[in-house]
């Protein structure tokens, strides 16, 4: 069955439905990742905003975006700091404070954030209106990355960035007490010989 | 009248011209006494009795030189105007120029005969008088650094070196007043003089910067060429020449002690007697008179300076002598003495009678250190009590202290033929003549009161029935040698001298002598033609009334006070004290003066500078202090930005980026 | 409505709010983190946006965006491993405790 051209009851298109409906549950996810008091909700209804997110990217036609969107974000990104949150709670739970005394001066902060970029939105004069959705196709996003000299410069210097990050994490949050495995054996050798004469009380 | 002099010698005397001799011991005048002073402070502390083994050969010495230069000076003629010479260039800053160059003329002699021989007297007396005392060295070298001193003050022919060798004697006698500095008043006293002779000091300098910008030099020669006839002072105006006499003038006020800077001259009596006769009878004080006389064109110029110069001066002697009339303190009547001939010699000066007043001021130095000199002989007599109501009877067991006090006392009395009545006579001839009556009147006055409390000093000292304590009289005894020497030799001069030079009355040897220093002020200036002394004429009647005036004092105090065997009238000095009570305790308490003083300047001084101290701490202080601690709690406060919290800081980062966009979007863009 | 640049932004614009309030306002460090990623996430939306919405510029933004996610990615994981060398030693996750760089 094809579906109608609008809406039964409301007039508006379907793609304007979708969007209202994935910008809602956008921003309702993430408004509660920032005001939750459990940090693991917080991270769960992170995803929910990533997925949503992704949601909005295919109705804006980048669909290679949105697949790296839940891969990486969802997939890896989210995993990672739920690990972490796992690795950092701490005995007490979520019961005590989740916001500091200038929070009240942080909402007022983003909330006038929010004012100006809304009013230099509205405000500007868009040239740019399209008549109907462009979808990206991959074969144009792999020659820019691959034949373009910007972007490969670009690509190359990502590739050591994340190196460069994992390797760090990996170094940053090893544990500090491990001796290393010369150090063992020595103290293996020591605890199997018996000390010199010498140095007996 | 001819002079002795012209008896005594009979050609003219033999010349040794000026050669480049001379030049040289007049600086050997002044680096002979500083070489005492230095060499005996070096030393003198293990020369134990010997103390004066440098520094009293050393003043014979310049007593020597200083004879030669003046025989050079004033008999042999050989200095002509004036003997100059240059030593070294001591300031040479662009147009400020300053030499050390020094001056010879008859007026510098016949000082140097007054400086020379009493210092060098007393530096002899001083052997005899400080045996005892352990800190004798120290007393030498001190007197060695005011002879230096003195010399260079009448030696020095520039305002500035003047001014220079002013305060150095002012600091000698500091030294000297304080010598005993252990004794509280002693120290006072030293601290009064120094700040009361500031006071002049003040005028003085002021003076001084006046003369430069005016005449663009200081030295005597081209300033006195200046205040001249016809010098460039017509150029100034009547009033600044008026300002300028004025403001040297207090410089003498204050070294001279006249009033109202007198205060100092009584309580510098706190120091051992031989200071007191050379530095408070003899020269110091005489500086004064001997800086008005040499400046003598800049206040004839100054018809009102002088003026104010001679009401200044013949009070003070009248002040003075009211005070001296019931002191009990020998050396305090003599103190006052002091301040009383002073105020005759500025009455002098001020009338225009400059010879007069370089006469009386000779005079004055022989018979003044005579008495002080002599008093310490007293003093030492009766061990060290200087009270006069308790001594009395001592003529005949002191003989020659007393009898060479009694010429000394006539002397000063104005008693013909003794020096001291040529001196004063000359001077109340001449304030006669010139027309300024009342300084006569006054004088005359002044002269009955001289002669009244000598012999008031006199008669409870030496005469009648003795007041001594029991335990001292046995022990009283003549001073040794080293003492009634100088004392001898101090009578000569003090009975001689105004016969040798004085006569015939303003025509005698020492008029010829300081003529010309002095012509151009009386002469060009204040255009007095020189006066012959007529006996039968009016100077006769004048000559007359002083020597009755000083006869009368003489009189009336021999008559209630006693003489030689006589004692006393007890009963008629002590109804005449009853009927006077106020007066006598007024003198007594010296017009309340001291009194004055302190209110003014210590009490009320006092309150505004403890006010203006306040304002120091609490305003200035205050200001300086809160700037700091305003600094410092602003400081803490702004410190409490950095919390070391990242989401603080990131708050302020986004604070300030609205505040910059919403800055940009509704100011900038606008 | 889905065809106005506008509201893409405008909604790119409120994520970005969003996230300014949870990093300026959560104790958790792992709550800041996660607010950053909100943001970085507002930015890649505005981007796509204006990619969508220029023919010539759709491959580009594309592509811009995947490097943020790379960048942010990276972020991410040594953001959280500073967080969690610092809970080994402290113990605690809250940045309101790390203030050793204070006056």
């Amino acid at each position: 069955m094809a579906l109608p051209q609008t809406i039964p009851l409301l007039g508006w298109a379907w793609d304007d439905l979708l969007f209202l409906l994935l910008a809602g549950i956008m921003l309702g996810s993430a408004i509660f990742v920032v005001i939750g008091r459990d940090i693991v909700r917080s991270g769960l209804s992170m995803i929910l905003a990533f997925a949503a997110l992704a949601g909005i990217y295919v109705l804006a036609g980048a669909v290679i975006v949105a697949a790296a969107q839940v891969l990486i974000y969802i997939g890896a990104i989210s995993v990672l700091i739920l690990f972490a949150i796992m690795l950092t709670q701490t005995k007490a739970g979520p019961a005590e404070l989740v916001f500091h005394r200038q929070a009240w001066a942080g909402a007022l902060a983003a909330f006038g954030v929010a004012i100006l970029l809304i009013i230099s939105i509205i405000n500007t004069d868009w040239p740019l209106r399209v008549a109907e959705r462009l979808w990206s196709s991959t074969t144009d996003i792999a020659l820019l990355l691959f034949g373009d000299a910007l972007y490969v410069l670009a690509l190359q210097v990502i590739a050591v960035l994340l190196t460069a990050a994992v390797v760090g994490g990996v170094f940053l949050a090893k544990r500090e007490d491990e001796p290393d495995p010369g150090e063992r054996q020595r103290a293996n050798l020591d605890r199997l010989l018996p000390p010199p004469e010498a140095e007996r009380p | 009248m001819p002079s002795i002099l012209a008896v005594i010698e009979p050609g003219p005397p033999p010349v040794l011209p000026a050669g480049a001799i001379d030049p040289l011991l007049v600086t050997l005048l002044l680096v002979l006494p500083i070489a005492g002073f230095a060499l005996t402070a070096l030393i003198g502390r293990r020369l134990y009795a010997r103390g004066w083994i440098i520094a009293v050969p050393a003043i014979v010495v310049t007593w020597l030189i200083g004879m030669f230069i003046v025989y050079q000076a004033l008999f042999a003629g050989a200095y002509g105007p004036g003997l100059r010479f240059t030593l070294y260039e001591w300031i040479p800053a662009g147009d400020f120029r300053v030499s050390f160059n020094l001056l010879v003329d008859s007026l510098t002699a016949v000082l140097l005969i007054v400086v020379t021989t009493v210092g060098m007297l007393v530096h002899v007396y001083s052997i005899g008088y400080m045996a005892h005392d352990p800190g004798r060295w120290r007393f030498f070298a001190y007197l060695n650094l005011f002879m230096f001193s003195m010399l260079l003050l009448v030696l020095a022919d520039n305002f500035l070196l003047l001014f220079a060798a002013w305060e150095l004697v002012g600091l000698s006698s500091y030294l000297l007043i304080g010598f005993w500095y252990r004794r509280r008043t002693a120290a006072l006293a030293a601290k009064k003089a120094f700040l009361v002779n500031r006071v002049g000091d003040f005028g003085f300098a002021l003076g001084i910067m006046a003369v430069w910008t005016t005449v663009g030099t200081l030295n005597f020669a081209e300033v006195f060429e200046f205040f001249g006839p016809g010098g460039g002072v017509a150029g100034l105006e009547h009033w600044m020449v008026v300002g300028i006499a004025l403001l040297l003038f207090t410089g003498a006020v204050g070294k001279s002690a006249q009033f109202p800077l007198h205060v100092w001259l009584p309580d510098a009596m706190e120091g051992p007697t031989p200071v007191s006769a050379l530095i408070h009878a003899a020269t110091m004080v005489n500086a004064g008179v001997y800086f008005v006389a040499r400046a003598n064109p800049i206040f004839a110029q100054a018809p009102e300076a002088m003026v104010v110069i001679a009401a200044v001066g013949i009070f003070t002697a009248i002040l003075a002598a009211s005070i001296a009339f019931t002191q009990r303190d020998i050396k305090r009547v003599l103190a006052y003495s002091t301040l009383s001939q002073l105020g005759y010699m500025f009455a002098a000066l001020g009338v225009g009678a400059f010879t007069a007043a370089i006469f009386h001021l000779m005079t004055h130095g022989f018979f003044k250190g005579l008495l002080f000199l002599g008093s310490g002989s007293v003093i030492h007599a009766v061990h060290e009590e200087q009270d006069m109501n308790r001594m009395g009877a001592l003529w005949r067991r002191i003989p020659i202290t007393h009898w060479t006090m009694l010429v000394g006392a006539i002397a000063i009395a104005g008693i013909p033929p003794l020096a001291g009545f040529w001196s004063k006579d000359e001077i109340l001839a001449e304030s006669f003549l010139f027309g300024f009556y009342w300084v006569w009147a006054i004088g005359v006055v002044v002269a009955v009161m001289t002669g009244f409390y000598m012999f008031r000093l006199m008669g409870k000292t030496f005469y009648g029935k003795s007041n001594v304590d029991p335990h001292v009289e046995p022990k009283i005894h003549e001073s040794p040698r080293s003492m009634t020497v100088p004392l001898i030799l101090l009578a000569i001069p003090s009975a001689l001298l105004g016969l040798a030079i004085g006569l015939p009355p303003a025509d005698g040897v020492l008029h010829h002598w300081l003529e010309p220093v002095f012509h151009t002020a009386t002469a060009d200036i204040l255009g007095r033609e020189h006066h012959q002394f007529q006996l039968l004429g009016i100077d006769g009647v004048l000559l007359l009334i002083g020597a009755a005036a000083g006869a009368t004092g003489v009189a009336a105090g021999i008559w209630l006070f006693g003489l030689f065997h006589r004692g006393q009238r007890t009963e008629h000095v002590e109804s005449l004290t009853e009927r006077l009570r106020p007066l006598y305790r007024a003198s007594y308490a010296k017009w309340y003066f001291d009194e004055l003083n302190d209110l003014i300047f210590v009490r009320f001084g006092g309150l505004v500078a403890r006010a203006i101290w306040w304002f120091d701490v609490r305003v200035v202080d205050g200001a300086v202090n809160g700037i700091a601690s305003f600094t410092q709690g602003a400081g803490r406060g702004i410190r409490t930005i950095q919390t070391g919290r990242v989401q603080n800081y990131a708050l302020g980062i986004a604070l300030g980026l609205l505040v910059i966009a919403v800055m940009y979007l509704f100011v900038v863009a606008r | 409505m889905s065809h106005s640049l506008e509201a893409y932004l405008i909604l790119s614009a409120l994520l970005f709010s969003i996230g300014t309030f949870g990093f300026l306002a959560r104790r958790n460090a792992i709550a800041m983190l996660m607010s950053i990623e909100l943001m970085l996430n507002a930015v890649n939306l505005a981007v796509i946006a204006f990619g969508a919405f220029t023919p010539q510029l759709q491959g580009h933004a594309a592509l811009i965006a995947l490097l943020v996610m790379a960048v942010a990615a990276a972020e991410a994981t040594v953001g959280l491993a500073i967080v969690i060398a610092i809970y080994r030693n402290r113990r605690t996750a809250l940045v309101d405790e790390f203030s050793s760089m204070r006056e």
